[in-house]
């Protein structure tokens, strides 16, 4: 039986108008979903679909408007209980050069443990080993600005690892990088999945992303509107365009053509049709 | 005819004059017909930025020559600000550009630099405005207050607005959902077609760029890698990998599928062009 | 490129001097220049000189690096030296004409005054050869702690050190991106009056603003994410403490102050 590590009951998120006269708006309208510990979640929608703001809602940035978001079973209504919540989710954010805060590499993966009153030689052994499972331990005592954006974001990912959190909400964190760096960082959150058996929540409006989790769950307009295996929702090609989303080019050449099932990946692709070439052929 | 842009011989380096000079450019030589749709691809640091940087005179060339409507801009101060309005350049993540106190200010920005008469500088605006899809109410808008799609629309009117015979997009689509890519790759494509002006783009995603270009350009490690059609270029796909480039996923369907040893191209890049040619395979197995 | 730039001038190496505890190296920095200020005699100075040179040569800075730092004091230097040559007046008078006179102690005072600067000046910089802004601001914040019982908040000072050392390269480059991106739309920033240049970085300073904010934003909810609240219960990765070496330099300093005061003693002041 699977543990839900985060649970999120009717969650509906306002956004107050501020002084200046900028509308106030609903994020988030009744949402109610759940994160099961271990489990590789992609949250799927285009730009100011409330994904976003549900990210912020799991590691208790934001308090929801009504409704609850319990993880482990803390509701964090208080600040005290909001650092308990983030003690389990940790977050990494969509811009790299704004979550570093250190001048060194490996400082700034310390900087978690060290909020948390780890001992020094602990944060050490944390430190060294959370860069290495990010691939970046050789490069621990370079200076952030001089890295790329897909090592800056590895280097995130490490100090949130260094936290030795359960959970680590990704938001977007490829969306600001290149195609290089973009499979760097998705390699290296397969393999906390996988691994070290890290509950991963990745926001993206990246299908082929998206194709990697173990579930899928799609939004638009502040609601849930989907959710199931990637190969359940990928299979509803004219549903996610009507939602500005769209299917990865596999599913999509594969279903023109005619193959059964929903097709996830280059290599599935090529191994279908090439039987299915063969066998008209033959 | 002269060309639109014209680079000969151009090196340039980073840091020079330092012990950490590198050379960031080099020896390239390229020519860009006018009214034609150019994709320049490369990975990030292979060049492709500091290179369009000096479609414009942003940088100066180590060595060579930059010529934009047959004139080397670095010849005189008119002929190095003429090119700035010849040649419009628009950034990665242009609305981080705006500053003005509302959206018509903002995009009337260039075209005032260009000296214009008020009205002509008015009719412009509108004119961008039009075109990028802003609705004339949020021309008085703070530029601050947009959605991130809208500011990205309205820095892009600003460079639009000064009509520039060359318009150069840096990562136009960067950062946008899959339906805002499209709408701005479209965006793009109709304003080539009612002006008829030069557009290069470029960017990392060859989906994009085989979607709109008529000729692409590879950029490696300071160097034209390639050039071609975009047929031609696409053949190659297991070097662009090579290169970091992110080669779609029809593209390298077909190629392994054309390696296999099967009748199909290793050039495909359009879904439904892979699909029309798997189906009459099938349909001619069949027959 | 931007991304080249470097703060503070830290010369990487792995000298005795880069292996000090930063806290004994910024502590004996400081107390070794209110030692040059209590060299009155020559061969107190001296003494304070022998000590300059022997920690350069420690160092392994290259000496051309060492004369660099000086070369931004130089005019302060020669101004130095003219006015000492000329305003004090004593002793044997070496050369004189109209009312311009050099004397003995003239010219005592400007050679005295100058290798005092010229030694707070190698002292000071091979400080920072030495140590990397970010083990400064960490001494810093150790040293400065016993100020919070005056309820100085020196952690939230160092956190912003920190940061700003961390940012400043990042802002460097988004201020030349924006001035690449209005200048492609014809901005001029080259020419006109100073009134006329300063209205044309408004379209610079306005987006630089605005980014800056968003960025702090930003970094504050990853901040908070990462469960930081402030210097309190927080600990460090990396430890210092004070070896062999710094009980040593503390010895030598200490022996170099008692020989100063001697030597004042025993010496003329020069002044």
């Amino acid at each position: 039986m699977s543990e839900k590590l985060i649970e999120v009951n009717n969650v509906t998120y306002v956004y107050e108008p501020d002084e200046e006269g900028a509308p106030g708006y609903t994020a988030l309208s009744n949402v109610s979903t759940h994160i099961d510990k271990g489990e590789f979640v992609a949250v799927l929608g285009h730009n100011g679909s409330g994904k976003s703001t549900l990210a912020k809602l799991l590691n208790a940035i934001y308090e929801p408007t009504e409704g609850t978001v319990s993880v482990k079973g803390i509701v964090a209504d208080t600040e005290e209980k909001g650092d308990e919540v983030r003690r389990i989710v940790g977050m990494v954010f969509q811009n790299p050069d704004n979550q570093i805060v250190a001048t060194i590499v490996e400082d700034d993966v310390a900087f978690g443990p060290e909020n948390l009153g780890v001992e020094p030689s602990e944060i050490r052994r944390r430190v060294d080993e959370a860069l290495k499972s990010v691939n970046m331990y050789e490069m621990r005592e370079r200076e952030p600005h001089r890295l790329s954006g897909g090592q800056k974001q590895r280097v995130a990912i490490a100090g949130v690892l260094a936290m030795q959190t359960e959970c680590i909400v990704l938001d977007e964190p490829t969306a600001m990088l290149d195609p290089m760096g973009r499979s760097e960082v998705m390699k290296t959150v397969c393999r906390l999945n996988e691994e070290l058996g890290i509950t991963v929540v990745l926001i993206t409006h990246f299908m082929e992303e998206a194709v990697l989790a173990d579930r899928v769950i799609v939004m638009d307009n502040g609601r849930i509107i989907d959710e199931g295996t990637p190969a359940e929702i990928f299979s509803k090609a004219d549903f996610l365009r009507s939602h500005g989303l769209d299917v990865p080019q596999s599913t999509e050449l594969c279903r023109l053509v005619g193959i059964d099932g929903c097709v996830l990946s280059v290599g599935e692709a090529v191994e279908k049709i090439a039987s299915l070439i063969g066998g008209a052929a033959g | 005819m002269s060309n639109a842009i014209e680079v000969k011989n151009l090196t340039y380096y980073y840091s020079e004059g330092t012990p950490n000079q590198v050379a960031a450019i080099k020896n390239v030589n390229l020519a860009i017909e006018k009214g034609t749709m150019v994709g320049i691809i490369g990975h990030t640091g292979s060049g492709k930025s500091t290179l369009i940087s000096h479609f414009n005179g942003l940088l100066k060339p180590a060595e060579g020559n930059v010529f934009v409507d047959g004139e080397d801009i670095w010849q005189s101060k008119e002929t190095l600000r003429g090119s700035r309005f010849k040649v419009g350049l628009c950034f990665q993540y242009p609305e981080y550009q705006l500053f003005e106190e509302t959206v018509f200010a903002d995009i009337s920005f260039g075209p005032k630099n260009m000296k214009l008469s008020p009205e002509e500088v008015r009719e412009r605006v509108l004119e961008a405005a039009e075109f990028t899809g802003l609705r004339k109410e949020m021309l008085d808008k703070s530029p601050f207050d947009l959605s991130g799609g809208e500011k990205r629309r309205a820095a892009i009117a600003g460079v639009m607005a000064m009509k520039p015979q060359t318009l150069v997009f840096d990562e136009p689509a960067a950062g946008l959902d899959p339906s805002g890519r499209k709408e701005l790759i479209k965006l793009i494509q109709n304003y080539r077609e009612k002006t008829g002006c030069t557009v290069v783009i470029v960017s990392h995603s060859m989906e994009d760029i085989a979607r709109v270009a008529e000729r692409v350009i590879v950029v490696n490690d300071g160097e034209i890698a390639a050039d071609g059609t975009v047929d031609e270029v696409y053949s190659h796909s297991d070097e662009l990998r090579k290169m970091g480039l992110n080669v779609p996923e029809i593209t390298q369907i077909f190629s392994k599928l054309h390696d296999m040893g099967y009748d199909v191209p290793g050039n495909v890049y359009s879904v439904e062009k892979g699909a029309e040619i798997i189906l009459n395979l099938i349909g001619r197995g069949c027959r | 490129m931007v991304r080249d730039i470097t703060f503070g001038q830290y010369y990487p190496g792995k000298s005795v001097l880069h292996r000090m505890d930063p806290r004994m190296k910024l502590a004996a920095t400081f107390g070794m220049i209110i030692v040059i200020f209590i060299c009155k005699s020559f061969p107190a100075l001296g003494l304070m000189t022998l000590f300059t040179l022997v920690a350069a040569l420690l160092s392994t800075v290259p000496l051309k690096m060492i004369l660099k730092s000086i070369k931004p004091v130089l005019i302060i230097l020669i101004f130095t030296a003219v006015l000492n040559v000329f305003y004090s007046k004593g002793g044997q008078t070496y050369f004189s004409w109209w009312k311009i006179e050099v004397t003995e102690k003239g010219v005592n005072t400007a050679v005295f005054t100058v290798i005092r600067i010229i030694a707070l000046v190698v002292l000071s910089s091979l400080l920072t050869y030495t140590t990397t802004p970010t083990m400064l601001t960490d001494a810093l914040e150790r040293l400065l702690s016993p100020l919070k019982v005056f309820h100085i908040k020196v952690h939230t000072l160092a956190m912003m050190m920190t940061l700003a050392l961390r940012f400043i390269p990042t802002l460097i480059e988004e201020i030349d991106r924006i001035m690449n991106a209005q200048k492609a739309r014809g901005a001029d920033l080259e020419t006109g009056g100073i009134l006329q240049r300063a209205k044309a970085l408004i379209p610079i300073f306005i987006p630089l603003m605005v980014s800056s904010f968003r960025r702090a934003y930003e970094l504050a909810l990853a901040m908070t994410c990462r469960c930081y609240t402030g210097g309190e219960g927080r600990t460090r990765m990396k430890q210092m403490k004070l070896a062999g070496r710094d009980i040593a330099c503390l010895v030598i300093c200490l022996i170099v102050l008692a020989g100063v005061i001697t030597l004042n003693i025993f010496f003329k002041k020069v002044i």
